[in-house]
């Protein structure tokens, strides 16, 4: 049976991705993430090796104890609001990444901007750049 | 970068995106991003030197491979914060990662570069940094438009 750490999962899915017998179901519904960990007896630890986190382990079978589950605020985008990470996942970037990589130049801190809007704004910073070598036909001679 | 954009040539087709699609059962790694009337960018992985999606990778499953950011499926638990690490927006993962490969094993090279109409893409450095500072000098003597 699976146990987990609540103050320490992130709510990334890894578990749910790699169990092969779908004992690791998942939800997304209106901008909050469950997992549920059900009931399992297989003699597997698949999902205890690949977490991220080492937020589970396997514990002795226990009907009575009952089967876990989380639940995520999912955080929404500082630009365009969509819902694309939990609060935890970011924490870990923002924890895992040397500071130097965390500046940015548009003052808003891109960990907290979904994938979307980053490619957006990398789309607006190489068009500044082009548009300054376009030069206009009156300057030329 | 091993390929490089040269978006004033870009006309904004989006061959690209259809031509990795096609190399990578469906699941393309170019995005098109169009900037008002003004351009059009192809938006694809950078192959980072210090690449964050191989620092947050937990499994090795991203690594860099010389100057490839290369991605092994086998490793990959699809935790996503590769996705979430990227500065560009340029791994996805839809239960597993994926992200450009270069199109690693075709013979000739990345297929967004042997598509693309315009010759906006290509992987010659010198080509794009001669196009770069052509660019910057024009700036200088002519002064750039805002």
């Amino acid at each position: 049976m699976i146990k987990v750490d609540a103050s320490l999962c992130l709510g990334c899915l890894s578990c749910s991705n790699v169990c092969p017998s779908q004992n690791i179901t998942r939800s997304e519904v209106s901008g909050k993430r469950s997992i549920h960990w059900k009931r399992c007896k297989e003699e597997c630890d698949l999902c205890v090796e690949f977490c991220p986190a080492k937020a589970l382990k396997l514990v002795a079978f226990d009907e009575n104890v009952p089967e876990p589950d989380l639940s995520f605020d999912l955080v929404a985008c500082r630009i365009c609001k969509s819902r694309y990470a939990t609060e935890p996942m970011l924490r870990r970037i923002e924890s895992t990444l040397p500071l130097s990589m965390q500046k940015d130049a548009t003052g808003l801190e891109w960990i907290r901007i979904c994938p979307v809007c980053r490619r957006d704004i990398e789309a607006q910073r190489a068009t500044q750049q082009m548009v300054q070598g376009r030069t206009s036909k009156s300057l030329k001679k | 970068m091993p390929v490089y954009i040269d978006i004033s040539r870009c006309i904004g087709c989006r061959s690209c995106e259809v031509a990795c699609q096609r190399v990578h059962g469906g699941r393309g790694h170019v995005n098109v991003h169009f900037v008002g009337d003004t351009a059009s960018v192809p938006i694809f992985c950078h192959h980072c030197e210090e690449a964050n999606c191989t620092v947050v990778c937990f499994t090795g499953a991203l690594h860099k491979e010389g100057e490839r950011t290369a991605f092994d499926v086998e490793k990959c638990t699809g935790c996503g914060l590769c996705r979430l690490a990227c500065p560009f927006g340029v791994v996805w993962t839809d239960k597993i990662a994926h992200k450009c490969d270069l199109c690693d094993g075709r013979e000739s090279g990345p297929t967004c570069v042997t598509t693309c109409p315009a010759n906006a893409l290509s992987t010659d450095f010198d080509l794009a940094a001669s196009r770069a500072r052509a660019r910057a000098a024009k700036i200088a003597v002519l002064g750039g438009r805002k």
